[in-house]
């Protein structure tokens, strides 16, 4: 590593309307090196990151490569500076081929007649160079993520980048996958690149970053060499100094045991054998086997789009099973609809939450009673009954601590995490037995997540039944009694809380069948 | 007591505040709207004053034009509402003018097959079945929609077409009525005829049926359980139907009241205005019921408002045109113009924020 | 004897019939790609037919009422563009906005321009003209090569647009903006600028496609002389797969339909001509029903695009 920095970020600030996303923040990387980006939701990395990107302008501020002041207003300035990014959500274009996505944008040499050979031999080139193994012309929507992170590497790589930033690139691996990519990484940079790996993973970034910046609220906490530090001070940096880490649950160090040990005797969920077709006939999920009791937290894990979706909407009669049966409390739910589920007692956290379970253009109140609104207190004979809407409205609201105008306020005005809230709030605000969770903590800050762990926790106690679908591995292993893992739309093996191990699971994950 | 007193009229400078910013965009967009027009027609010789005066006063100036632009009015608003509840679900209904013409169809068959019948039961068999078919009108596309997911822009304009000549057909050949020039069937029988509110100019009862519908529906999409469910639809159709509501029955319902309100405004204009089926009865009233729809962005609370202004605005264009030679275009040209400034001014108002 | 000449001016007229078709379904079809879905075409080609013949009665030059029309219906594609992309407003909105536009402006020109109440004047219709020798095989000679250089336009217009958009690197990028404009963007392509254009270019085809219908069929102008033929191409877009030659050969389809309603007409079958009128609009929704399941529209279609916002409009 050379003195002389490659990349400086001085004073950005950026505001999105009356949400200051950045006040004031600095960043420095140095040449060949690993720099770990490091913060809760919302503290600011990918902000920063997509101004560095040209997808943002920041309000003010300075960028200055190799020493010299630049102006970055589109990702095609990025581009030509020698700056890639590999975004969180892989930004491919489904029905094309990997070929095709890799030399979109670039200049082609049959621009007229789309001959695309020599473009080929060179992604194969990179492919071998870099250690990622991808077909050119398979189409994207046949590819597993894994293997599509790879194509967005590629992407960079083909337009020789010097800088390339990875926004929370471990989302969608299995820990083996994990561990190549780190490989990957560290030959990028043996080969002259830097890196900035974005992340709220504090052991990922301990084991690969040269040097790590904690970014908190939109603010600089503070930048240090991995060696510097211990564990501990990056955790104080990320949450600061309001949370109690002795009751954290996030950062609980097993003290957890007795609380999440205890399950109850009856069963509350019941599957078997239960398939899903799609139109052409494929089956998205099969085979699913198992069942949850009272005050049991049953973990799903494995990577995305491997049927966890499809499971959920299955219990929740949003798409009706093909065969297989699913029981409440021993009754036959299989081919209900999904509001006599709601009001049976099944709630619902989606994994999107804004695609899935909320409504930008309607009302606060609005939001909050969705699939409750046929019951009482909210409706009666078919009307509605405002005052009650409204009152249980700012209840949800104080209680929940969801950052708004009120409950008349217009849903588009929340922002990312207070839309989870919402959504969270409303599966919580009816007492219920069985309550289905998918990614329920993504894009929620670090102390809301602990809100949301600890009434999971409540809950249990309480003898409610918890399906929690999850990509986050740790968070399985910290809250869950049992985890099952599921592959191509089958579950692969169920573990029990004694025989959880990390490295076992992402076998399971990658299609490994564990005989249990 | 004195803190009492300086909250009362501080809520009420708010409330003041709050209606005058909600109104302000209008007025601008309007006043900007006839500025604009005025300058063209002016440019081209004309006496613009004078045609301001006309367009806008000649619906007061004499009853038969209050009676005008009432009757004007009774059809408008039903097509802005035929529009504005599928608007809600996201759907966009642009059949108003086929669903009319077989509401009028419904309405003067049973009238003519039936005209002995006394006032009694065939007034009520006339309104049932105009509706009805304009309800059926409406479940055409809503089914297309609903089986095979077929645009309803698509489906509605294209059975427009359809009704346009089953009407010819009706007024030209199965109850054609050879005295009349331009195809017209004979009359329905006076049983079907609504009661006249004044007999001179009359003004049918329409008007007051048209007013409790706009009520009916207001109470429906504010207060009902599933007026709800028919907003949270279009807000959002993959999370409501994610939260257990039937998303394609409520794109159908939409559509199908859709119709039927149409409908409705077709059997008024033949049992109360004309008492007969002429072909083009529907005149532009579809057109100007989107765009009141527009206009009032949606809000049904604000349709019947905006609908007699622009009833008063069609009134005076006719009268302009009659007596100044200037085109009636001008007027629809000056409420295009209008809806334009109205979702500019939106936009601005976002921008600003 | 008679019948083969029956066949063949029919077939002949399939093609001056599908004209129209093919040029506001390429229309559409060019918008929708990069994500624009343009529903004004009913209220553009209006405007086309009655600026085009008014600017041929005018001018005396059926060439520049065409290239008028194109302006007029370029002007519209940009309105749209500047609204939906630059501004963000709902497409289906502001496509309902430019036909009202359209269809007010096209009767109120002519009042303008001829006065209020006055018999129409006739300009001289579109002449054919016949391609060398090829022209001289029989039967089929007459049908494709002896037609109105209208007709030629269209199809040479529908294979030059499948060569660029499948064939050419800007056509990957065009393509890609429908499909997903953020990876389009995070890649350096400029959505902006591709959605403009396609616009633009689209509306412009649907002016030319209005400017059309006076000068082959009737040679004259009469309010409406559209006909709905603006909404039936959308339903053609979809029909065609969003692909520039299905587009033509799903014209050439519904010409048919819309040519043997007309020939019935005259030729007096037992129906009521007005059942007989009505067959291209139901055939249109016969159509649909069998496409609209399996069209693959463009990802993005109808969609705008806003850099800084997770939510699209």
């Amino acid at each position: 590593m050379t003195d002389e920095p490659i990349l400086v970020m001085k004073g950005i600030k950026k505001s999105f309307g009356t949400n200051a996303a950045l006040q004031d923040v600095n960043f420095t990387l140095a040449v060949r090196e690993i720099h770990g980006l490091l913060g809760g939701n919302g503290a600011g990395k990918t902000t920063l990151m997509n101004i560095l990107f040209g997808l943002y302008r920041a309000d003010s501020g300075e960028i200055i490569l190799h020493g010299k002041r630049v102006d970055i207003h589109s990702p095609k300035d990025a581009i030509r500076l020698r700056i890639g990014m590999v975004h969180q959500q892989f930004l491919q274009i489904k029905s094309f081929s990997v070929l095709q996505n890799v030399v979109l944008g670039t200049s082609v040499k049959n621009k007229f007649r789309l001959n695309l050979a020599e473009e080929e031999k060179k992604v194969r080139e990179l492919s071998a160079r870099f250690g990622l193994d991808v077909d050119p012309q398979a189409l994207i929507e046949d590819l597993p993520m894994g293997v599509r992170q790879k194509v967005e590497i590629l992407k960079a790589l083909y337009r020789g980048v010097e800088i390339l930033i990875l926004d929370e690139p471990t989302t969608n691996l299995t820990p083996q996958e994990v561990d190549g990519l780190f490989q990957s990484l560290r030959v990028m940079v043996k080969e002259g690149m830097s890196i900035v790996f974005i992340t709220h993973k504090l052991r990922e970034v301990l084991s690969v970053c040269d040097r790590i910046s904690v970014l908190r609220n939109g603010n600089n906490v503070m930048t240090l060499k991995r060696e510097e530090s211990s564990e501990e001070a990056f955790v104080r940096g990320m949450v600061g100094e309001e949370l109690d880490l002795q009751s954290s649950v996030v950062f609980s160090q097993g003290g957890l045991e007795e609380s999440v040990q205890t399950v109850g005797q009856n069963i509350v969920l019941q599957l078997d054998q239960v398939q899903l077709l799609n139109e052409e006939g494929r089956s998205l999920i099969k085979g699913i086997t198992f069942e949850i009791r009272e005050g049991e937290i049953f973990g799903v894990a494995g990577v995305a789009d491997n049927g966890q979706k499809e499971l959920a909407e299955v219990i929740l009669g949003i798409q009706p099973a093909s065969s297989g049966c699913v029981r409440l409390y021993g009754n036959t739910i299989t081919h209900k609809p999904t509001s006599d589920l709601l009001e049976s007692g099944i709630s619902y956290i989606p994994e999107d939450c804004l695609r899935d379970g909320f409504l930008p253009k309607a009302s606060v109140a609005q939001n909050l009673i969705l699939g409750f609104h046929k019951q009482k207190p909210y409706s009666r004979n078919g009307f509605m009954d405002l005052n009650a809407i409204l009152n249980a409205a700012r209840g949800l609201i104080s209680d929940y601590n969801i950052k708004t105008q009120g409950p008349t306020d217009t849903g588009a005005n929340l922002s990312g995490g207070n839309i989870q809230r919402v959504v969270v709030s409303r599966a919580f605000s009816h007492p219920c037995k069985l309550l289905v969770a998918h990614n329920p903590t993504r894009g929620l800050d670090i102390p809301s997540i602990d809100f949301v762990y600890s009434r999971l926790l409540q809950n249990k106690k309480n003898g409610m039944a918890t399906l929690l679908i999850s990509e986050n591995l740790d968070e399985l292993l910290l809250l869950c009694n049992r985890i099952a893992v599921m592959y191509r739309g089958e579950v692969v093996g169920v573990l029990d809380r004694a025989h959880l191990e990390k490295y076992e699971i992402g076998r399971m994950m990658s299609g490994v069948r564990t005989d249990a | 007591m004195f803190v009492q007193t300086r909250e009362k009229v501080n809520n009420r400078s708010i409330l003041f505040r709050k209606i005058l910013g909600k109104v302000l965009p209008y007025l601008v967009a309007v006043l900007a709207a006839f500025a604009a027009v005025g300058l063209v027609i002016g440019l081209m010789g004309f006496n613009v004053l004078k045609a301001y005066e006309t367009i806008l006063f000649t619906s007061f100036r004499t009853p038969n034009g209050i009676v005008q632009t009432l009757l004007k009015f009774v059809p408008l608003m039903l097509q802005a509402l035929a529009f504005t509840i599928p608007l809600s679900t996201g759907k966009f209904n642009i059949g108003g003018e086929g669903q009319m013409i077989v509401g009028g169809i419904g309405a003067a068959a049973v009238g003519i097959l039936f005209a002995d019948l006394p006032g009694y039961i065939l007034l009520p068999l006339v309104f049932l079945a105009g509706i009805l078919a304009g309800a059926i009108w409406g479940l055409i596309p809503a089914w297309l929609l609903y089986k095979f997911n077929i645009n309803e822009i698509l489906s509605t304009v294209l059975l427009n077409f359809v009704s346009f000549q089953l009407i010819d057909f009706i007024a030209s050949e199965v109850w054609k009525d050879p005295v009349a020039g331009h195809p017209t069937t004979v009359p329905i029988g006076e049983g079907g005829w609504l009661p006249l509110l004044v007999d001179n100019p009359p003004l049918h009862s329409g008007i007051i049926l048209a007013l409790l519908v706009a009520v009916g529906i207001y109470i429906y999409t504010n207060r009902t359980t599933s007026g709800y469910e028919m907003v949270v639809t279009g807000a959002n159709p993959r999370a409501s139907k994610v939260f257990g509501i039937d998303v394609r029955k409520m794109f159908m319902l939409s559509l199908v009241i859709a119709g039927a309100l149409a409908g409705l405004a077709g059997v008024i204009e033949v049992s109360g205005y004309q008492h007969r089926l002429i072909k083009d009865f529907q005149s532009n009233f579809l057109v100007l019921g989107l765009i009141i729809g527009l206009i009032a962005k949606g809000n049904n609370l604000a349709v019947p408002f905006v609908a007699f202004f622009i009833a008063i605005l069609e009134v005076g264009a006719s009268a302009m045109q009659r007596t100044m030679s200037i085109p009636v275009e001008m007027a629809y040209i000056v409420e295009a113009l209008i809806l334009l400034f109205v979702l500019l001014s939106d936009r601005v108002k976002i921008r600003r924020r | 004897m008679d019948f083969i000449v029956q066949l063949q001016s029919f077939l002949k007229l399939i093609f001056i019939y599908m004209v129209p078709f093919v040029l506001a379904s390429q229309g559409t079809m060019l918008g929708g790609r990069t994500g624009v879905f343009n529903v004004a075409q009913e209220g553009i080609m209006l405007l086309g037919s009655a600026v085009g013949f008014l600017i041929s009665y005018n001018s005396g030059n059926t060439l520049l009422g065409m290239l008028a029309a194109s302006a007029c219906g370029a002007v519209f594609g940009l309105a749209l563009a500047y609204f939906t992309t630059t501004l963000k407003m709902d497409q289906f909105v502001v496509g309902l906005a430019l036909f009202f536009v359209g269809f007010g402006l096209h009767t109120l020109i002519p009042k303008l321009a001829l006065g209020i109440t006055s018999v129409l004047p006739r300009i001289a219709t579109l002449s054919d003209a016949p391609v060398p020798l090829l022209s001289q095989i029989p039967f089929l000679g007459d049908i494709l090569f002896n037609q109105n250089a209208m007709v030629y336009f269209s199809i040479i217009l529908s294979f030059v647009l499948w060569y660029f958009m499948y064939k050419t690197s800007p056509g990957l990028e065009m393509r890609s903006v429908g499909e997903n404009p953020m990876a389009a963007d995070s890649l350096g392509v400029n959505v902006g600028m591709w959605r403009y254009l396609t616009a633009a270019f689209g509306g412009a085809l649907m002016g030319l496609a209005g400017a059309y219908i006076p000068m082959v069929f009737a040679g004259t102008f009469t309010p409406n002389i559209v006909a709905g033929r603006g909404w039936i191409s959308i339903a053609l877009t979809f029909f065609g797969g969003w692909s520039p030659l299905n587009i033509m050969f799903g014209s050439l389809f519904f010409a048919g339909v819309d040519s043997l309603a007309s020939i019935a007409q005259v030729s007096g079958i037992g129906i009521p001509y007005q059942f007989l009128l009505m067959l291209p609009y139901i055939a249109t929704l016969l159509v649909m029903i069998f496409t609209f399941r399996r069209s693959r529209a463009p990802a993005f279609l109808g969609k705008n695009y806003d850099r800084e916002k997770r939510i699209l409009t």
